[in-house]
């Protein structure tokens, strides 16, 4: 059985193709998947950057048009591409490959910002409907199970997730630096447009004290204020309103510097020498640069954001490589437990088939030598003592062996060197010879 | 006895590398694990101190190594009592490499070597306490001052967001620079007081004019100056953290350097 990953992402499709294949429920797709023979069990998990099929099969060399027809038939809808552009925009993973783009998909190793913290989520979504749909089996849910401790360990062993790279997170970050708690402090939102409200929702999950919204317009500062549970002022009241200040957001319209220097001066003289910190968001800006120069002022534009947020987001894909090594490590565990999961049937069908041989072969000669119960009895404890030392060797080796990387090819040399494959399964036998259903075969593993 | 001490040292040098290990990391729990660590060290300290009259020849709590380990020790149950109000992970490796120093150093001292003679009664260890616990706090007044210039700096720079170490926010650092100030100034006082009645009981004279006295009695007027600026004129944050920094720098010359350079 064999792990396969088909699909495409935002480095292989534009968005206006990847919507298209879009996928909002999942469960019915996905049986309708698992009906196809070639499939064992999916995972489906659709996001807006990537829309991938996670699958299992004993069919790797067949899967792949399988699954280009499924992507066509079923998940394009009215839009379908030809199935040539569809195989350029999309790509298939097998085996190892396939295990680790899991690992490196629920790791935000593989995401268009790596480390965000979303995606995490999604893949759980993704595999809780597919357990509820009933097409997860053993090995998805173990490589799903293996994918969210990989990400754990990901998240917890190295530095991708730690710094943050949307501008307003990293204006968080910088409040944080500057003071011990958000919980009491006041912010002053000199404006009241959309990039102000982004600004104020990152700051409001850290907790805000108190928020004053001046605006020109006075109906916008009373509307987002009430959104915000803040106080709306007009812009003459700035200088009462700055020294009670923590953190100013500004982003308002106007030719020149709303906040001055020697106004800010001004207001930390009476805050005794606390920090303030201004975040300029306006273009043109609000507020004077050289503001910056004052001892406890901290002021960052929105270019200063953005080098920020930028220079982390360098500094998380450099993270990439210590958690690449973390991801080929879980994925030896889980070959490791593949392996073993397939030894099983392999060794249970060894032994059914030397049973076979050597049960027949004692009803032959019994029969042409005419043997009594106690001499049938004797001939059965030899022949059974030969066939099990017979294969303890090769039994031992194949179980012992399991957790090496060979171990897989050593279990496909098995099944063709025995005819493995070539015996009806234990279903069909009890289906074909219902009389002969009460004699399992001894298993010696 | 050593054998405390010596066990201290080597917990102090595992909170120290455990604490740097965690931050650069960045691992929370072996951070957490430090300040554990820490305590620990000061808990085999506190019972190298009870048992040291048991050594032979036992060291005088005025022997230069031991003042140092006790300042040490003070400094570290300080850093553990801040800790638990304010997050300051920058602290713990420095205060669990500056104790370890200090511990260990106090195990290779020689006993015979004392900053100060003998005195009678108790107002010797009283002077050598309550100088080295404000020895300790102004040491960690002077370190929130450094953190506070560093982060500042970087804040100014706009790099801070960039860093590999993220250091405690400024108002922290400065919360921890005021209250340390009061508290070092405070048994700084007690310190110079308690070393003025042992000069009188010695000598007869409130100052016997030595350097160590004259050193320490300038740094003591140098920290009124500071705590009058911090608390009365309103001095800002930044030149706090310098002066407390320098400030710091100057009270172990006079107190410690005085005695190695003369």
């Amino acid at each position: 059985m064999k792990v396969v990953v088909f699909g495409m992402n935002h480095r292989t499709a534009p968005v206006e193709i990847r919507e298209r294949f879009a996928v909002s429920e999942t469960g019915t797709v996905l049986r309708k998947l698992v009906d196809r023979p070639e499939i064992a069990e999916a995972v489906l998990l659709s996001t807006c950057n990537r829309v991938e099929l996670v699958v299992t099969t004993k069919s790797p060399d067949a899967v792949q048009h399988v699954l280009v027809d499924f992507f066509a038939r079923e998940l394009a809808g009215d839009a379908l591409p030809t199935r040539a552009s569809l195989r350029e925009m999309t790509y298939l993973r097998q085996g190892r490959e396939a295990v680790e783009h899991v690992f490196r998909v629920a790791s935000s190793v593989d995401s268009m910002v790596v480390g965000e913290p979303q995606i995490l989520g999604q893949v759980k979504d993704a595999y809780r409907e597919a357990a509820e749909a009933g097409t997860c089996g053993a090995i998805l849910s173990r490589l799903f199970q293996r994918a969210f401790a990989t990400a754990k360990r990901v998240k917890n062993e190295t530095g991708i997730a730690e710094r943050p790279v949307s501008v307003a997170r990293v204006a968080v970050l910088l409040a944080k630096q500057i003071f011990e708690t958000l919980d009491s402090k006041s912010a002053l939102l000199i404006g009241a447009g959309d990039m102000i409200e982004a600004a104020l929702v990152a700051l409001d999950d850290h907790g805000l004290g108190s928020r004053r919204v001046v605006n020109r317009t006075a109906a916008h500062a009373e509307a987002l204020a009430r959104r915000f549970g803040g106080t709306a002022h007009g812009l003459d009241e700035l200088d009462l309103l700055l020294p009670e200040t923590d953190v100013v957001l500004a982003c308002v319209g106007g030719s020149g510097p709303i906040l001055t220097r020697e106004r800010v001066e001004r207001s930390l003289w009476r805050r005794e020498g606390r920090p303030l910190f201004l975040i300029d968001i306006g273009v043109p800006r609000n507020i004077d640069p050289g503001v910056h120069e004052i001892d406890s002022a901290f002021l960052y534009d929105l270019d200063d954001l953005q080098e920020v947020a930028d220079s982390n987001e360098e500094e998380r894909r450099r993270e990439v490589r210590r958690a690449e090594q973390i991801i080929v490590e879980e994925r030896e565990h889980f070959e490791g437990w593949l392996v073993a999961l397939q030894a099983v049937p392999t060794i249970r069908d060894l032994s059914r088939r030397a049973e076979g041989i050597r049960r027949g072969e004692v009803d032959r000669f019994a029969g042409r030598l005419a043997l009594d119960d106690p001499r049938r009895e004797l001939l059965e404890q030899m022949t059974r003592s030969i066939v099990n030392k017979l294969l303890h060797a090769p039994i031992s080796r194949l179980r012992d062996e399991t957790d090496r990387e060979a171990g897989l090819i050593r279990l496909e040399e098995a099944r063709v060197l025995f005819g493995l494959d070539e015996l009806p399964s234990a279903k069909d036998e009890l289906a074909s010879e219902p009389a002969m259903g009460d004699e399992e075969p001894e298993s010696s593993s | 006895m050593y054998e405390f001490e010596q066990i201290a040292a080597a917990l102090y040098l595992a909170a120290g590398v455990g604490a740097l290990l965690g931050l650069v990391l960045p691992a929370p729990r072996m951070l957490a694990g430090a300040r554990w660590g820490l305590a620990l060290g000061a808990v085999f300290q506190a019972a190298a101190f009870a048992t040291l009259h048991r050594l032979e020849p036992a060291p005088g709590l005025t022997d230069l190594a031991q003042a140092v380990s006790v300042t040490a020790w003070l400094g570290v149950l300080f850093g553990l009592a801040l800790f638990s109000r304010i997050r300051l992970p920058g602290f713990v490796p420095v205060l669990g490499f500056a104790a370890f120093l200090a511990a260990f150093g106090a195990t290779l001292s020689d006993p015979g070597e004392a900053i100060v003679g003998e005195g009678n009664g108790s107002i010797p260890h009283a002077h050598v306490l309550l100088a080295s616990a404000g020895l300790a706090a102004l040491g960690l007044a002077g370190l929130a001052g450094l953190f506070f210039l560093l982060e500042h700096r970087s804040l100014k720079r706009r790099r801070s967001v960039a860093r590999r170490i993220q250091l405690p926010s400024l108002e922290a650092l400065d919360r921890v620079n005021r209250v340390a100030l009061a508290l070092g100034f405070s048994l700084l006082t007690f310190g110079v007081v308690t070393g003025v009645l042992w000069n009188e009981a010695r000598s007869g004279r409130v100052l016997a004019g030595g350097l160590h006295e004259t050193w320490t009695v300038v740094a003591w007027l140098i920290y009124l100056g500071l705590v009058v600026l911090r608390f009365v004129g309103h001095q800002g944050a930044r030149h706090a953290a310098a002066s407390a920094l320098a400030g710091f720098a100057f009270l172990v010359f006079a107190v410690v350097g005085i005695g190695i350079v003369s």
